[in-house]
């Protein structure tokens, strides 16, 4: 019997773990980020870039008011600023006295996801990558991961968009990247961090008998970022550039509260007390008082 | 307990099942073999796929022992083997074969500068990343017991016996289990976005 | 009984643990014959370049025309389609960095409401006709009078090919059209420092002052100021102050941003040059005495009521200028927008002289060694004078290309009855806007990846390029042809000499630039090709600075009536991307409203005059209405209403036709005193409900955070003392 079950409890004890001890994989890269938000102007390409390279389908004003935009990156925009002027906003005559805050929220890839337990059918599940990855063939549109993501970043197919009064009527059907899929009904759908990228990276540099370096991939929003707001590597490659802005922000993976020498410091994971572990790292923006 | 009882019988039995279909060392390989390979055996000869020209396999790769990579010239470089262009085809046969009626075909074809729409025989669903580059690296490039000239004996492994074939079949499965029991056998990536993209 | 032993877990767990064995036998059931076998074709090369190579994407660099910035791209093409865009890292106008409208390019290019046929009008309507017969109607028409171009900003060889064809024809008016440009700034620039086009530091600033310049989003160079920002903000932190009526991207990004009564910008600067003189001990060297008499009288606590901004805050803007040197004050957008434009930006750059930054943050830029192939800038002048020459009969046969003057001109100027005045118009176009609607001949372009081209950027620091443009791809509508094919052909039937050499434009082309570059290599030609960019040489010019003209008057009646401002956004921009989906679902930046326009109003107007978010409002000029959906935030001026430019077309296509509203339709005809620029901060406009509500289409229902740690903000401070830089 030991020996009927070995194949299945094999790897158990690395599943039990809890994700200060590594999580249950061994992992090959920690894809990462993070997102300066002084330099990020809110201007919106990195949203429109996405759409470019992931086939995201757009779907009219009336879908996108009954909330079934499929948009993978959205840039948030708040007005006011609790952190530096909380009453700001307060007074109906006055009229805003700074800009806005814009935020660019895309999957934020949890270590320690709420999305992936929650799947009847594992289609969504923790890669060897450190990604939530969410294989669309599986995915029986339950919607259950969504409903349990606190970010609100995965978006769902409600309807087709592959016909000719869809998202890309011909000739458009022509951009359509030919390296991820076309998401069909009932399909849950999210940021994938350009796994497309990171796997043709990941060819290549096997092709050549050697580890992907620094800088290789690079994500469709990190590329056009005209600030280069958003840095984008490998946390366990010590020589990344985002493994030394973690390091430099002292901020962990795997902790729900951080334990800073400096506490001043600008970075932060957003809704970091629930526990999620996010990948994405942003530094605080900064304003003149 | 009667539901523990079913439990258990659906536990067993699926993991009876889900033995069988990992092929263990001792397993006999059947087919062409690739050393250093495990190779789960199919029995099914394919469908006749009608194609515009009559391309013989058997006359090419077959009795002429001309190496696959020779015309799918990509297999090697990219995710798809892809299908050799035009030009190739006339590299040899303005000299070679031109009387016969299907070479004729061809080089009317090549002269109005018009490609053939030939009918795709392997063809994987549109949510499947599978590289022709990565397996012939694994297979026979870094294949310390097999030489470039070998190169049918690794295509033959999902495509089956194409040199004996006349146009070519689809005699593998190519289903996912198909897949993943070769990546079980010889330890290929068992990530899902490994495949599904 | 026996069953409320297995607790739900365990039996979970048995479960799963089938499942898991269930689910992997279900890879495996025996689906030998998929659907997909035979379904599909592949179809062979003929014979492919070597480094064509099925399944591998290989990108080749070309031009983005978006708008005049002219960024290098680099589009990824697979299989013989493009895919996809990204920025040139070679190319010193973005660096490998691109806006959404750059994205967005493949959408334009593989647009499904793209002409297919050249149209010629019979009967009164636009028929398919073949090339032969539409181009053999232009050949006998278009010597038949007064002829004339309309473009949008054009530059190189294009440019050069139009002047040919109109000189051939024995027209004379070249009317370059442009809704969103920076004429006023450029011409005060080029009175006052010498120079129309200085190079503008952002990064070397410590302070940045905008009167209405939208640098982030629609001046200029947005991609390039952009990059240059972000090295701005790198600390030690530059301060980014924003005076303008409504919020635009880059007010959205200002430490301080000064809500302003549209069109008293120039008074503001005025204050602020007073209290730098009064209060901070500034020379003013060089300012005249007539512009210091007039700063004189222009103390904090009056301009305060022309602006409608507190004493303290003009203060504070003045101090943060003092302490902070260099700084760098720039005018353009809303600022420049209204009859006092000029004097805006000639007070911008009077404070810049005051301060020290003429020379530093304000640089001398390079003028281009062949000036006919410099960039013809566009403007609403030339729009204005177009509307006035066509309805005073001066023009008989009108060509337009890359410009939709039916669609920017607004009521009061009456464009469409002096168009219907013009004997014969040819539109060449990529698709059916609203002047192509109302041509004679319709001539279907290519689009902008199928075409060659050579570009000069609008803005560049140091040397000079010729950006170049190839095709990526076959020509998606087989039956349309490129720009500068089209107009090579029609220059060669008019009898223009010197182009019976070249066959298509290619050819022209490449020997032009060989030419230039004196070099007919093969090889060089591809290099310049690949790096889709070439530099040639350019002369440095020499700053100088003499006060400008400023009058900072404004033509105001207060009645109670809104000011209109028709905002220009990166985007939509002057209404060309409005038949991109990607840019109709991408929200705007400020309001994140998406498919619609929208007005944005203050609450407390709001208030008075009984309007709630979403409901319709009507929105009423001199000169015609518009009704569209209220959005309500504290980003505007109470006495003034902003409506964003780009939607409310009547034709251009499926997206675009029939959704949101035109605010330039609505203008009332006013311009700039000194450069003719149709202001668009100037319009009088009374608002009323018009009864209806409808929940908007926008990604953010809230505008707050409500205490949750989503955009952390700190104090600049704060991070110097963390970060160093203090």
């Amino acid at each position: 019997m030991s020996s009927l079950f070995g194949n299945i409890l094999k790897g158990w004890t690395d599943y039990t773990k809890g994700i200060e001890e590594g999580g249950h994989h061994e992992y090959e890269h920690m894809w990462g980020m993070v997102i300066d938000l002084d330099k990020c102007t809110g201007c919106n390409a990195c949203s429109v870039a996405c759409y470019a390279e992931n086939n995201i389908a757009t779907v009219g004003e009336e879908k996108y008011v009954a909330r079934q935009s499929m948009q993978w990156l959205r840039v948030e925009r708040y007005f006011d600023e609790p952190d530096i002027d909380p009453g700001a906003i307060d007074d109906e005559n006055a009229m805003q006295e700074r800009g806005a805050s814009f935020l660019p929220m895309m999957c934020q890839q949890c270590n320690a996801a709420t999305c992936e337990p929650v799947c009847p059918v594992a289609a969504t599940y923790h890669t060897p990558d450190g990604l939530n990855a969410q294989i669309y063939n599986r995915c029986i549109g339950s919607r259950y991961c969504a409903n349990n993501c606190p970010y609100r970043l995965r978006v769902f197919n409600f309807y087709s968009y592959t016909d000719e009064n869809g998202a890309w009527p011909e000739p458009m059907k022509q951009q359509l990247n030919p390296d991820i899929s076309v998401r069909e009904k009932g399909v849950m759908e999210k940021c994938t961090f350009c796994i497309q990228r990171i796997n043709a990276a990941k060819d290549k540099a096997k092709m050549e008998n050697r580890q992907v370096t620094e800088g290789e991939v690079k994500t469709a929003c990190q590329q056009t970022c005209p600030t280069q707001a958003i840095m984008f590597g490998d946390l366990l490659n010590p020589e990344s550039k985002v493994t030394q802005a973690w390091v430099r922000q002292q901020i962990k993976l795997g902790k729900y509260k951080q334990d800073r020498e400096n506490p001043t410091l600008r970075g932060y994971r957003i809704f970091e007390e629930l526990n999620t572990d996010p990948s994405v790292l942003y530094l605080e923006r900064v304003r003149e008082e | 307990m009667v539901v523990v009882l079913v439990g258990a019988i659906i536990v067993i039995a699926a993991q009876i099942l889900d033995q069988k279909l990992h092929y263990t060392s001792t397993d006999v390989v059947p087919g062409p073999i690739v050393p250093g390979t495990q190779y789960p055996d199919e029995a099914f000869t394919g469908i006749d796929v009608p194609q515009p020209i009559d391309f013989s396999h058997k006359i090419h790769a077959g009795d002429n022992e001309i190496n696959c990579m020779f015309c799918h010239t990509y297999a090697r470089r990219s995710k798809v083997s892809g299908i050799p262009p035009l030009s190739k085809c006339m590299g040899c046969h303005t000299v070679i074969a031109t009387e016969k009626p299907e070479i004729q075909k061809l080089t009317a074809m090549w002269e109005k500068g018009e490609s053939p729409q030939w009918n795709k025989v392997h063809d994987l669903p549109d949510f499947v990343h599978f590289t022709h580059q990565r397996h012939l690296k694994r297979f026979l490039f870094d294949n310390q017991e097999l030489d470039v000239s070998d190169a049918k004996r690794v295509c033959s492994m999902c495509h089956g016996d194409i040199a004996e074939m006349t146009v070519a079949k689809k005699s593998r499965p190519l289903t996912m289990g198909f897949c993943i029991r070769c990546h079980e056998a010889n330890e290929g990536p068992s990530d899902c976005t490994k495949c599904h993209k | 009984m026996n069953q409320s032993k297995l607790d739900r877990r365990q039996f979970l767990k048995g479960l799963g643990l089938g499942g898991a064995g269930v689910a992997l036998a279900g890879c495996d059931l025996p689906s030998y014959v998929t659907l997909e076998q035979g379904e599909e074709n592949v179809i062979s090369y003929l014979a492919p370049n070597e480094y064509v190579i099925p399944g591998v994407g290989v990108w080749y660099a070309s031009t983005c025309v978006g708008c005049s910035a002219g960024c290098g791209i680099h589009g990824r093409v697979r299989e013989g389609r493009v895919l996809k865009l990204e920025g040139n890292p070679d190319s010193g106008v973005n660096m490998g960095r691109l806006c959404q409208m750059g994205q967005a390019a493949l959408q334009h290019h593989f647009n499904p409401d793209r002409i297919a046929n050249p149209m010629v009008r019979k009967n009164g309507a636009l028929v398919e006709a073949s090339w032969d017969e539409a181009i053999a109607l232009i050949n006998e028409k278009s010597k038949s009078g007064k002829a004339a171009w309309v473009t949008g900003t054009i530059s190189g060889h294009q440019r050069v090919m139009a002047q040919t064809h109109l000189g051939a024809i024995g027209g004379s008016r070249h009317y370059a059209v442009e809704q969103i440009n920076a004429n006023v700034w450029k011409t005060a620039c080029k009175d006052i420092i010498n120079d129309p086009n200085p190079e503008i530091h952002l990064e070397k600033a410590k302070v940045i002052f905008s009167l209405g310049a939208d640098f982030l989003g629609t001046f200029i160079s947005p991609v390039h100021f952009a990059a240059s920002y972000a090295e701005f903000r790198t600390p030690p932190r530059g301060t980014l102050i924003q005076a303008e009526p409504a919020m635009s991207l880059t007010g959205g990004n200002a430490d301080h941003w000064v809500g302003i009564k549209p069109g008293s910008e120039t008074a503001l600067a005025l204050g602020v040059a007073n209290a730098l003189m009064n209060n901070h001990g500034v020379a003013g060297n060089g300012i005249s005495n007539a512009t210091k008499t007039l700063i004189n009288k222009h103390d904090p606590e009056t301009v305060a009521g022309i602006c409608a901004v507190p004493v303290g805050r003009i203060e504070k803007i003045a101090a943060s200028l003092a302490a902070n040197s260099p700084s760098l004050v720039l005018a353009g957008g809303s600022a420049t927008g209204n009859a006092n434009g000029y004097s805006a930006a000639a007070a911008a750059l009077m404070l810049n002289q005051m301060l020290g930054n003429i020379g530093t943050t304000i640089t001398a830029g390079r003028e281009l060694a062949y000036p006919q192939l410099d960039l013809v800038e566009g403007n609403s002048a030339n729009l204005k004078d177009l509307a006035i020459d066509a309805n005073e009969g001066k023009i008989d046969v009108l060509f337009v290309s890359g410009a939709n003057p039916l669609f920017l001109a607004p009521k009061s100027l009456k464009m469409l009855e002096g168009w219907n005045k013009v004997g014969f118009k040819v539109v060449l176009s990529s698709m059916l806007d609203e002047t192509a609607e109302a041509a004679d001949v319709v001539l279907p372009l290519a689009s902008s990846l199928e075409d060659w081209g050579s570009h000069i950027p609008s803005y560049a620091k140091g040397t000079r390029n010729l950006a170049l443009q190839q095709p990526l791809m076959e020509p998606v509508f087989p039956n349309t042809r490129g720009f500068g094919d089209v107009v090579l052909a029609l220059a060669k039937d008019a009898g223009a000499p010197g182009l019976d050499d070249y066959d298509d434009y290619y050819g022209y082309l490449r020997s032009a630039i060989s030419a230039l570059k004196k070099t007919d290599s093969e090889k060089e030609w591809n290099g310049f090709l690949m790096a889709g960019q070439t530099q040639i040489p350019s002369l440095g010019r020499k700053l100088s600075y003499s006060d400008g003209k400023i009058t900072p008057t404004m033509n105001d009646s207060d009645d109670g009536n809104l000011t209109l401002i028709a905002s220009a956004r990166m985007g939509m921009w002057d209404g060309r991307g409005a038949n991109l989906p990607w840019l109709q679902e991408s929200p705007d930046q400020i309001s994140k409203v998406v498919w619609d326009s929208w007005a944005e109003l203050h609450p407390k107007t709001a208030k008075s005059l009984g309007i709630k978010d979403g409901d319709y409002i009507n929105i009423k000029s001199a000169s015609g209405e518009v009704t569209t959906r209220a959005f309500i935030y504290k980003g505007i001026h109470p006495g003034a209403i902003a409506v964003p430019i780009g939607r409310g077309h009547s034709a251009l296509g499926r997206y675009a036709k029939d959704n949101g509203v035109n605010p330039l339709s609505i203008l009332n005809g006013a311009s700039d005193s000194k450069t003719g620029e149709i202001a668009t901060t100037a319009t009088k406009v009374s608002v009323k409900s018009a009864g209806k509500n409808k929940q908007m289409a926008k990604l953010m229902e809230i505008d707050r955070q409500h205490g949750r740690k989503l955009v952390a903000t700190i104090s600049a401070d704060k991070q110097r003392r963390t970060e160093g830089g203090a």
